[in-house]
C-alpha cells in the first residue's frame, strides 16, 4: 500500500567505516553533516559502531542523533564495488546541533547510483547531431570549445562569447569552481556579458547595502538566540533556511535563550523571550509556527507588493521622531555629510511626520498603528533606557522587489540609523537562500549605477541577437530566467538557425571538419552555439550543441560558507562521479589551457598570458590560487571592516579537514602580533567597509507607481489578480535532485498556486482543482490550494517546478540601477481548467501548509 | 594451502569471513524475527476523528488508530478510512498529536497526511511517518496490527530492539 518502497531497518557501519564531514548541499544554513561509508557487505553490530551510539536501544526524542529511511543509500564506486552511504546531520555542529530538514535530510538520496533515483545523471559529454546528443571525449569536447572560442574571440571580439554560471556554494560548488569560472571568464576571456545563475547580468542583489559600507552577511546564528526583536522582511525562514529558524529563532521566541541574553547583556538589561516581525504579503509557515508559539508577540505586516522601501523609509522617520537613535553613535560612525540626503529624502524632514505616514499608508496599505508599533518594536529603547536588539534579515521579497537598489538600502539604513548592527543580538543583511563561496578576478561592472553600472542585460543581449557563444553553467535559464517564455523561444530560434545550417549537407564528425562548419554557420546566420554543463540534462540542455558533465556534491572537495555565520568548512569528496564527469572548475581550466596552447602556437603572447594560470594538480591548489584575491589579511581585530566579507587567506584544505564540523569565519585575519589565523564572529563592530570606515547614507527615491512592464496590467480587467512567487519547503530549486525523490515528487507533483476563499468563490475553484494562470508574458497550469496564506486580490505560485516555471509569467523589468529583476510581482488572470485532473492529484497531500492549530 | 588455492578460498568465502569478523554471524544465524498480529481495536468502536493509543510492534512504540473523513491510502473498512500510524515524529522523535486530519509535531511543526500514506506535507521530516499495516475481521469488525511499513523513529530496525 505504500506509494514507494520503504524500508524497515537499516545497515549499520562497522567503527572502522569511512568517515567524512560536509555540509549540507542545500541551504544558506548550511547544517553540518558526517558522511560513513562502508562495503555493502559489512556491518557494525548496534554496541558496536561507526556512529559510537548504542543503536541496541529505543532512540529518545531530541538526542541529536538521527538515521532515518531518507539517510541511507547504496552506491557504487568506480572499483565495481557497493558499498553503503549514511549522510547524518552532526550533532557537534554549533549551526545545526543535530537537526536537519526535509531537503538535507535527503542529501544521501541524492547520491548517484548506476540503478537508483540518479541513474540518468550526465556521464560523457554530448553533442547535438541530427538526431540527438551523441557521447564525444573529452579532448574532442575541449578541442571544440577552445577553437570555437578562440576563432569568435579573434574575428568578433570577447563579447561574441557570453556565459551564466553559477558564482555561489554549496550544491557540490564553492570557492574552487569559482575562481575556475572567474579565471577562465574575467582574466581570459574578458567578456562583458557575463550573468549569474538566476539573473540577467554580472551583479550583486545587495549593491544598496554595499555600497553603504555594509556587506549583507554581518551577523552569527547567536545573534538571532540573542536579539529581543527579529525582523524577517520578505523572508520565510521556516521554509528556506529551516533549522536556521528551528535551532536559533525559534529557541528565543519560546524563551529558551534568556540565560544566554543574560551572559551576553550589559549589567541591568531587561532579557526576555524575543518578538518577531514578519513583513510579507503572505500569511507562510513562517508566521503560523511563531502565532503557535506566542502570538502576542508576532507581528504581521502585508505591504502592496513593491513598496517596501516606502515603509522602510516611515519606520525610520518614527524612530527619528521619537529620538530613538544615537547621537553619538551617528557622528562616530556614519558620514554626516551623505546624512542630509538620507533626512531629506528618505525621513524626508521637510514634511510633517503626519504627512509622511498619510503617504506611506496609501503607498503600503500598512496603518500608521501596525506602523508605530513595527517601529517600536525595532527602536524604542528598553526599561532603563537599554538600546534594544534587533537582527533584521531580508531575502528573495526584497532583493527580488521593484527597485532592488533602493528597497535594500532603505532597510540597511534603518538598521544603523537605530544601531542595529555590530553588538551582539544585532544585525542586517540577507537570510540567504543558497550557502556561499565567491573568489573571482574584478568584475567589469564594480557596482550599481552610482559605482560605474549599471552592467549589461545578458538576457537582452542573447534574445536580441548578440553573441555567438552561450555557456550555461548549472543553471536552467528555461525555468529560472525571468520573463523566461520569450527567453525560451528566443534561444531555441538561434539554436535551431544554427543546428539547420550544420545539418545541411550533415554534421561532420570530425573535430576540425565541425569547428570549420560552425564558425562559417557564425558568419552565415544569427547561430547560437550552446554550451550547458551542468550534472543532470535540464530544460535549456534540449537546446544545446554541446553538453558537459558535471561532479556534483560529495564527488569533489570543495569549500563554501554558509550565511548565518560566514562558516568556511570543507566538503569532502567521498563519491566517485558518474563517468566522465569532472569538477566545473576542472573542465574550465581544460578549456583555459587549450586556449592557452593555441594562443602560444599563434604566437600571440598577450592573449596565452591572459589564459595562463590555470594549471592546477589537484582542487587544494585553486583554493590556494584563489586565495590571494584577497590581499593582504594583516588585521587587528578593529580592522576586520577592510576584509573581504569571504576571505580565507592562509587556510588550506588540510586546516579545514583538521577543523571538521567548527570550520572558521570568515573574514580570516592574520592577527598581526601572533600571526594566527582568526575569524570573525560578527562585523562592524568597530567601522564600516568605506575608505574613511564610515556608513555612507544614500536618499532613496520618491514613490512613481509601478514601472511600464507591470504598471500596463494595473487597470486591465483581464489580469485582475496581483502575483507573487516563493518556495516550498520541500524542494530545492528547479527540483533538479527533487524530482528524481519519490518523497519529493508525490508531494509537490505539481506547479501550485495558492488562492484566498473569496477569490476562489469568485473563480469557482476548490483545493485538488487546477486552474490556468496567464498574462501577456506567458502562462502555466497548476494544482490549487484554496487557503488564508494570501490576502484577496493576490496569488502566490510555486516559483519553479520542473513541470512548469511561473517565470513565464513575470515581467522582463529590470532596476535600472543594478539590473536585477522584479521576480516578485505582476499581475495576472487565473481561469479555472476543466479538462482531466493530473493523476498525482489523487496521492498528494491537500491540506494547508500554514495551519498548525490542533484545537 | 597453496598460494592459488587459498586467493579462491577467500574469494567465494570473501562474505561470510567478514562476517565472522565483525561478528554479525550471530545476528544471522538467529531466525528473522517477524511482526506480531495483535488487536488493537473494533471498527465498530471508532469514532470519527477520536484516535485510539496502542503500542506496537512492542510496547516502546506508541501508534494510533482513526477513524477519519475521506478515504485513506492503506485504509482500511468499507471507507477505506481507518488507518493507523506511528506517532514518534520522524523527524527527531517527538509525540505526533492527531488533530484535522493529520499528525502535527510541536518540536519543529512536521505535519504528516494520514489520508495520504502518512507524507510530510509540511515541516521537516525528510521520512514519512511510519505506516501500521491493519487487517480488518470482516465478521467480528476487530482491527489488528499486522507489520510496519517504513521505520519506526529511534531504531535500527522496526523489530531490532534489545
Ligand atoms: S536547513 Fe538547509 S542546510 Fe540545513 S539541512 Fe535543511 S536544506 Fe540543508
Ligand atoms: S521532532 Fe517532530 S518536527 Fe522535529
Amino acid at each position: 500500500m505504500s506509494l514507494f518502497k520503504r524500508k524497515d531497518s537499516l545497515p549499520i557501519p562497522p567503527l572502522d567505516a569511512e568517515k567524512y564531514t560536509t555540509v549540507c548541499q542545500y541551504c544558506s544554513a548550511g547544517c553540518g553533516y558526517n558522511v560513513f561509508v562502508w562495503p555493502e557487505k559489512r556491518s557494525g553490530t548496534a554496541k558496536s559502531n561507526a556512529f559510537h551510539v548504542d543503536l541496541s536501544q529505543q532512540n529518545q526524542l531530541l538526542s541529536g542523533f538521527s538515521y532515518t529511511e531518507t539517510m541511507h543509500n547504496v552506491i557504487t564506486r568506480k572499483n565495481g564495488n557497493k558499498y553503503n552511504l549514511a549522510i547524518i546531520p552532526a550533532k557537534e555542529s554549533r549551526i545545526n546541533k543535530g537537526d536537519y530538514s526535509i531537503r538535507g535530510g535527503t542529501n544521501a538520496q541524492t547520491a548517484y547510483t548506476p540503478t537508483g533515483h540518479t541513474k540518468d545523471r550526465l556521464k560523457d559529454p554530448l553533442l547535438r547531431k541530427e538526431n540527438g546528443f551523441v557521447a564525444i571525449s573529452w579532448d574532442d569536447a575541449v578541442e571544440i570549445i577552445a577553437t570555437v572560442t578562440k576563432s569568435s574571440i579573434d574575428k568578433y571580439g570577447a563579447d561574441s562569447i557570453a556565459m551564466k554560471f553559477y558564482d555561489h556554494g554549496s550544491s557540490g560548488l564553492g570557492f574552487e569552481d569559482n575562481w575556475g569560472a572567474g579565471k577562465l571568464f574575467l582574466s581570459g576571456i574578458q567578456t562583458h556579458y557575463l550573468s549569474i545563475h538566476n539573473r540577467p547580468a554580472y551583479n550583486s542583489e545587495v549593491w544598496g547595502s554595499r555600497e553603504r559600507g555594509m556587506h549583507e552577511l554581518n551577523y552569527d546564528v547567536d545573534d538571532a538566540r540573542l536579539a529581543d526583536t527579529i525582523v524577517l522582511w520578505g523572508a520565510n525562514a521556516y521554509e528556506s533556511a529551516t533549522v536556521f529558524f528551528t535551532e536559533h529563532i525559534m529557541p528565543n521566541l519560546q524563551g529558551g535563550s534568556v540565560e544566554e541574553k543574560k551572559q551576553e547583556f550589559d549589567a541591568g538589561e531587561p532579557a526576555e523571550e524575543g518578538r518577531i516581525i514578519v513583513i510579507d504579503p503572505r500569511k507562510n509557515a513562517t508566521i503560523t509556527v511563531s502565532q503557535d508559539i506566542n502570538a502576542e508577540r508576532v507581528l504581521h505586516l502585508r505591504p502592496n507588493l513593491g513598496t517596501d522601501w516606502i515603509l522602510a523609509n516611515a519606520l525610520a522617520r518614527i524612530a527619528w521622531e521619537n529620538k530613538w537613535y544615537d547621537s553619538d553613535y551617528l557622528q562616530k560612525r556614519t558620514d554626516m555629510v551623505t546624512f542630509e540626503a538620507y533626512k531629506s529624502k528618505s525621513l524626508q524632514l521637510a514634511k510633517s511626520l503626519d504627512a509622511v505616514l498619510a503617504d506611506a499608508e496609501k503607498i503600503t496599505g500598512i496603518s500608521r498603528k501596525e506602523m508605530e508599533e513595527a517601529a517600536g518594536w525595532i527602536a524604542k529603547p528598553k526599561t532603563g533606557g537599554f538600546k534594544r536588539r534587533t537582527l533584521t534579515l531580508y531575502e528573495k521579497g526584497i532583493i527580488w522587489n521593484m527597485k532592488n537598489y533602493d528597497q535594500v538600502a532603505a532597510i540597511a539604513q534603518l538598521n544603523v540609523l537605530t544601531s542595529n548592527v555590530g553588538r551582539p543580538g544585532t544585525g542586517c543583511g540577507r537570510l540567504g537562500g543558497h550557502q556561499e563561496g565567491y573568489v573571482r578576478p574584478g568584475a567589469p561592472t564594480p557596482g550599481s549605477i552610482y559605482a560605474g553600472g549599471p552592467p549589461k542585460n545578458v538576457d537582452n543581449y542573447i534574445t536580441g541577437g548578440g553573441g555567438k557563444i552561450y555557456w550555461v553553467g548549472a543553471t536552467d535559464p528555461y525555468l529560472s530566467t525571468p520573463n523566461s517564455k520569450f527567453f525560451k523561444k528566443s534561444v531555441k530560434k538561434r539554436a535551431t538557425n544554427l543546428l539547420d545550417y550544420l545539418d545541411n549537407g550533415g554534421i561532420p564528425s570530425d573535430p576540425k571538419a565541425y569547428i570549420a562548419k560552425v564558425l562559417e554557420a557564425f558568419e552565415k546566420t544569427d547561430g547560437l552555439f550552446m554550451i550547458v554543463q551542468d550534472i543532470y540534462r535540464t530544460h535549456t540542455s534540449e537546446d544545446a550543441m554541446l553538453i558537459l558533465p558535471a561532479a556534483g556534491w560529495g564527488e569533489a572537495v570543495d569549500t563554501s560558507i554558509n550565511c548565518h555565520s560566514r562558516l568556511l568548512r570543507i566538503y569532502d569528496k567521498f563519491l566517485d562521479a558518474p563517468g566522465e564527469a569532472l569538477p566545473d572548475w576542472k573542465i574550465l581550466a581544460l578549456v583555459g589551457n587549450k586556449l592557452k596552447a593555441l594562443y602560444e602556437a599563434d604566437g600571440n603572447k598577450v592573449m596565452a598570458e591572459r589564459f595562463s594560470g590555470m594549471e592546477w594538480k589537484n582542487d587544494a591548489e585553486v583554493f590556494e590560487a584563489g586565495s590571494h584575491e584577497f590581499g593582504d589579511n594583516k588585521a587587528t581585530e578593529s580592522e576586520e571592516a577592510r576584509l573581504s566579507a569571504e576571505c580565507y587567506k592562509g587556510v588550506t584544505h588540510e586546516m579545514l579537514r583538521k577543523l571538521g564540523n567548527e570550520g572558521i569565519q570568515t573574514p580570516v585575519r592574520q592577527d598581526p602580533a601572533t600571526g594566527k589565523l582568526i575569524g570573525t564572529k560578527r562585523r562592524y563592530k568597530y567601522s564600516f567597509a568605506s575608505k574613511d570606515g564610515l556608513f555612507k547614507w544614500y536618499g532613496t527615491d520618491a514613490w512613481t507607481g509601478y514601472p511600464a512592464e507591470v504598471a500596463k496590467y494595473v487597470d486591465n480587467p483581464a489580469y485582475p489578480y496581483w502575483f507573487t512567487t516563493g518556495r516550498s519547503q520541500h524542494v530545492w530549486q528547479t527540483m533538479y535532485n527533487d524530482k528524481r525523490i519519490p518523497e519529493k515528487l508525490l508531494t509537490v507533483p505539481l506547479p501550485y498556486l495558492e488562492i484566498h476563499p473569496n477569490d476562489a468563490v469568485k473563480l469557482n475553484l476548490k483545493t485538488g482543482e487546477m486552474a490556468e494562470v496567464f498574462n501577456e508574458e506567458g502562462s502555466c497550469l497548476a494544482l490549487v490550494y484554496v487557503n488564508d496564506a494570501t490576502k484577496p486580490g493576490l496569488v502566490f505560485g510555486l516559483m519553479y517546478h520542473a513541470k512548469g516555471t511561473m517565470n513565464n509569467l513575470t515581467s522582463s523589468y529590470t532596476d535600472p540601477k543594478t539590473t536585477i529583476p522584479w521576480y516578485k510581482g505582476t499581475k495576472v488572470g487565473v481561469k479555472k481548467y476543466t479538462g482531466k485532473l493530473d493523476d498525482a492529484i489523487k496521492t498528494v497531500s491537500l491540506l494547508s501548509n500554514n495551519d498548525f492549530t490542533t484545537s | 594451502m597453496s598460494d592459488i588455492s587459498r586467493r579462491k578460498f577467500l574469494q567465494t568465502t570473501s562474505a561470510s569471513a567478514l562476517l565472522f569478523f565483525s561478528g554479525l554471524n550471530n545476528t544471522h544465524a538467529a531466525p528473522a524475527k517477524a511482526y506480531p498480529s495483535k488487536k488493537i481495536g473494533n471498527i465498530r468502536d471508532l469514532k470519527p476523528n477520536e484516535p485510539l493509543a496502542f503500542n506496537y510492534p512492542d510496547e516502546q512504540s506508541p501508534c494510533l488508530l482513526v477513524k477519519v473523513d475521506n478515504e485513506t491510502i492503506g485504509g482500511v473498512g468499507p471507507q477505506k478510512n481507518v488507518v493507523s500510524f506511528s506517532t514518534l515524529c520522524t523527524h527527531m522523535g517527538c509525540p505526533l498529536t492527531y488533530s484535522k486530519g493529520r499528525l502535527v509535531c510541536k518540536c519543529h511543526y512536521s505535519m504528516f497526511d494520514v489520508s495520504r500514506n502518512g507524507q510530510t506535507y509540511q515541516g521537516l521530516a525528510s521520512q514519512w511517518v511510519a505506516q501500521i499495516v491493519l487487517r480488518l475481521d470482516a465478521g467480528t469488525g476487530n482491527i489488528y496490527a499486522e507489520g510496519v511499513e517504513g521505520l519506526i523513529y529511534g531504531r535500527i530496525g522496526n523489530l531490532k530492539l534489545s
